[in-house]
């Protein structure tokens, strides 16, 4: 039980960088490598803001949030924008979102330094919950309700609202969605607002969880997250969390049957079984793309 | 200089393993498992490579080198098997996986020392990284003017239209990768033995973007793209420190500033800056250098036979039960309105979509599921698309080369070694490619990108590609749409003179008073069924034919289409001859 939960709640961590990751695919078909720089960013403004303001940490996640919102649309502006209709843009946009993640970490390391930092020792409740002989804090369970309520309340938005409309008649055909007279450029700009939020948001509650925070912690998320959404079905919410919560899973496991050293095997061992087997994924209903 | 030698062999190393990311790049595939292969390469080179020279003269590198190269290539081959039908970022990332598996794997076992690390003897210096750089410079230097060079970007801008004039799509794939995984051998054995240390954790995810990076940066268009990306990427952080600027954060600020502008303002890489001819091949329009080409069958030879051909998508009868043969010297017309399933037909014919229903032969292939398009391009077929494909990027001429795949022949060996024969068969293919390009009337566009020609150009290109190949079978579907009735008649007199000499055309288009002109027999499809067939004269007057395109409510060109045939039909009915009605119908 205690394997099972420790593995539900590593998944629901991996599932929290994915989500937003998986969006901004599912939607604009364009991988966001800037996206860990920003998952670094909340982590490091996060310990900041609290630590230099003494903000209690309920007040630090939402500033966190909306510097995220805001370094999604520079993301989009420079990074995505000045591509469009370009036809490298798959190649050109992986690239400049590298090239921008680059520039945003290095903005960090002025700032911070590229020492470790950590959260102050009482910046969150350090309360110890107990659930059929397991034990987990309260800070793992708050991450796997925050994971499970935004994959809910973000496949209700994409399915649902206007916003939603507007995104899915773009992911279908830009050029037609700019016909009917859709602002592409706004709803693009909101979805890479949404999604760098919530990488920013998933950057502090991976640091409470783990008390340390570096330049590169990002990075290290980043390559699970992809095993996560292409596990999921890329581009699926739903799929996202169920393919994190998998990986989770697996890699507890497998970390108490063959050992530490092999444990990210598993993940790039089933990352690289689902897209030999079944590219789509779990959940994916989209085609996969032929060219 | 000297104190610089480290960065120039730094350089070159770069350069190497950039060069193996643009070897995928160059098929339009992306791969992030050089890394891998080249660490793969690097370790198990520890294992062979020997003390003293082999046999006393082959120098202990040698062996490294040679090894390094086809455990890549081999590695390559096995990681392609399961990947290749994978695109794009799916590609990618599975590719990315494969590297890390790698690493994972090396760093687990006893005898690569684990993260701890394991020595090289120090073997590469300054002189042998640019030896081998020069020689896989060289090497993507001669591939890019021949025609697996011409393949290659075939396939990276449009895998359909590169699979209908020939190429085996999957095996040029598979020789992009396997070539790749080669260079990443080549880089690992080097990389080892220059910085004489090396544990698995230094082949890990950065690196490959990194050298993904290089490769972007330099440009993918041009083959010194890579090494003009790693003298960039190289010299970038020396440069900096030469200058003074030391603050830790600073230098991957501007690094990372740099590459976001060229990523963004140079579209072709820093090679894009090199001022050079848009087109690798010039006209040749000297008749003298035409090669003798196979002679067609004789007339009348039948080149196609369907019987009860048919094809459904879960449920839906797109075609069904349609008999027709063809033979050559003829030209079959195929009309009826939009979603008759004319297209669909042309593209079971032409290997693109497998039937589901009744039988086929065509040029001696049986239309079975396991039939690719290539083969039955390599038998004698070519076609035309009712959406334009052309490759865009690459010159009016290099497309109709493109088209010549089929009758020329593979020169990137003679090429290597600069053989006069080399020379002589590019210069036929350039005379075959120039001969239909200007047949056409595009010879003074032939080194304009296909992309920025206008529509009516693009589809006479098209044709020119189609001919090229030197076809039994010419398919084309709708080659007069947008074309004036000026441009429509010359292109119907163009079609006369192929049946003339022998081809055997198949033809679907709009332009009923065109079609009635031009075909000696018409087969009339709605609903996926042969509702009509016969001479034009017997169509024209075939009530069926014209209540199909009537009951077509909404479709504007079935309802011009009704209306010429109306008008047509009315004027043979006044007692004209069918033919002469059709004839001045088409002026």
């Amino acid at each position: 039980m205690q394997l099972f939960l420790d593995g539900i709640f590593l998944g629901s961590i991996y599932a929290l960088f994915a989500i937003g990751f998986t969006l901004v695919f599912g939607i604009l078909d364009r991988l966001n490598l800037a996206h860990a720089a920003v998952f670094s960013t909340g982590a490091l403004v996060g310990i900041e803001v609290v630590t230099r303001w003494g903000v209690s940490i309920w007040l630090a996640i939402p500033i966190v949030f909306a510097l995220g919102a805001l370094l999604g649309v520079l993301i989009e502006r420079i990074a995505f924008r000045p591509l469009a209709g370009r036809h490298d843009a798959h190649f050109a946009g992986l690239i400049s979102s590298i090239a921008l993640g680059a520039v945003i970490l290095s903005v960090l390391q002025a700032l911070y330094g590229a020492d470790t930092r950590r959260f102050p020792a009482e910046a969150f409740p350090s309360t110890r919950l107990e659930f059929l002989g397991a034990t987990f804090s309260l800070l793992q369970l708050m991450i796997l309700v925050i994971s499970v309520t935004l994959m809910v309340v973000l496949t209700w938005v994409v399915a649902k609202s206007k916003l939603g409309r507007g995104m899915r008649t773009i992911a279908e055909n830009p050029h037609a969605a700019a016909v009917l007279g859709l602002n592409v450029g706004r709803i693009s700009s909101t979805t890479f607002a949404i999604s760098s939020a919530l990488g920013a948001v998933a950057g502090v509650l991976f640091t409470l969880n783990v008390n340390a925070a570096n330049l590169g912690i990002g990075h290290a998320v980043e390559l699970k997250a992809l095993a996560v959404i292409v596990l999921g079905g890329l581009g699926s919410l739903p799929g996202a969390l169920v393919g994190g919560l998998i990986l989770g899973l697996a890699e507890v496991y497998a970390v108490n049957t063959v050992g530490s050293s092999w444990r990210d095997m598993v993940a790039f061992g089933l990352l690289f079984l689902v897209l030999v087997i079944r590219p789509q994924g779990i959940f994916g209903g989209r085609k996969v793309r032929e060219v | 200089m000297f104190e610089y030698s480290s960065l120039l062999t730094f350089i070159a190393l770069t350069a190497i393993l950039a060069y193996s990311f643009y070897a995928v790049l160059i098929a339009g595939q992306l791969s992030l498992a050089q890394v891998g292969l080249a660490s793969l390469a690097a370790f198990t080179s520890s294992l062979v490579v020997p003390n003293e020279p082999l046999f006393g003269f082959i120098p202990p590198l040698m062996v490294g080198v040679v090894f390094g190269m086809a455990v890549g290539a081999i590695a390559a081959f096995v990681l392609g098997l399961p990947v290749m039908r994978l695109r794009g970022v799916f590609l990618a990332i599975a590719t990315l996986a494969f590297g890390e598996m790698v690493r994972i794997f090396l760093i687990n076992q006893s005898w690569t020392n684990g993260a701890q690390g394991l020595s090289f003897p120090k073997l590469v210096g300054i002189e042998t990284a640019w030896i081998a750089l020069a020689l896989v410079a060289f090497w993507f230097w001669r591939l890019s003017g021949s025609r697996m060079g011409r393949a290659f970007a075939a396939i990276r801008e449009d895998e359909l239209a590169a699979t209908t004039m020939g190429i085996n799509v999957p095996r040029y794939r598979m020789a992009s990768f396997v070539i790749a995984g080669a260079v990443a051998g080549l880089y690992g054995v080097l990389f080892a033995h220059f910085t004489r240390f090396a544990d698995p954790n230094q082949f890990s995810f950065e690196a490959a973007v990194d050298g993904l990076v290089t490769a972007v940066v330099g440009g993918t268009t041009f083959f010194v793209g890579p090494l003009l990306g790693s003298v960039f990427l190289s010299a970038l952080p020396e440069l900096q420190r030469t200058l003074g600027i030391d603050a830790g954060w600073i230098r991957p600020a501007i690094s990372g500033l740099l590459l976001l502008i060229v990523i963004l303002f140079l579209p072709g890489g820093l090679a894009g800056l090199i001022p050079r001819r848009r087109s690798s091949t010039r006209l040749v329009s000297d008749p003298a250098a035409l090669p003798q080409l196979e002679p067609l069958p004789a007339r009348g030879t039948e080149v196609m036979a369907l019987r009860a051909l048919g094809k459904s998508y879960g449920g839906v009868r797109a075609v069904h039960d349609v008999d027709l043969t063809l033979a050559t010297g003829e030209i079959l017309g195929l009309i009826g309105p939009n979603g008759a399933g004319k297209t669909t037909l042309v593209n079971m014919v032409t290997g693109v979509t497998v039937p589901t229903g009744g039988s086929g032969t065509v040029l001696g292939i049986e239309l079975a599921a396991k039939t690719r398009a290539h083969q039955l391009a390599r038998a004698g077929i070519a076609r035309t698309f009712q959406q334009i494909k052309l490759f865009n990027r690459l010159s009016a001429l290099d497309n109709v080369l493109v088209g010549g795949y089929r009758i020329s022949r593979n020169t990137m060996l003679r090429r290597l070694v600069f053989l006069p024969s080399a020379r002589r068969f590019e210069r036929e293919a350039a005379a075959v490619a120039s001969a239909q390009l200007i047949r056409v009337g595009l010879g003074d566009k032939a080194t304009t990108a296909a992309g920025d020609l206008s529509y009516g150009d693009q589809r006479r290109l098209e044709i020119a590609r189609a001919l090229a190949s030197h076809p039994t079978l010419l398919v084309l579907d709708e080659p007069a749409a947008g074309m004036n009735h000026v441009e429509a008649e010359r292109l119907s007199e163009l079609i006369r003179s192929l049946a003339a000499d022998g081809v055997a055309v198949l033809i679907i288009e709009h332009n009923v008073r065109m079609m009635l002109a031009l075909c000696d027999r018409i087969t009339v499809l709605n609903f996926g069924e042969v509702i009509a067939a016969g001479t034009p004269d017997e169509v024209a007057r075939d009530p069926r034919v014209l209540e199909a395109y009537l009951g077509a409510e909404g479709d504007a060109a079935a309802t011009a289409a009704a209306e010429e045939l109306a008008e047509v039909a009315a004027e043979a009915v006044k007692g004209h001859d069918g033919d002469a009605a059709g004839t001045e119908g088409a002026r």
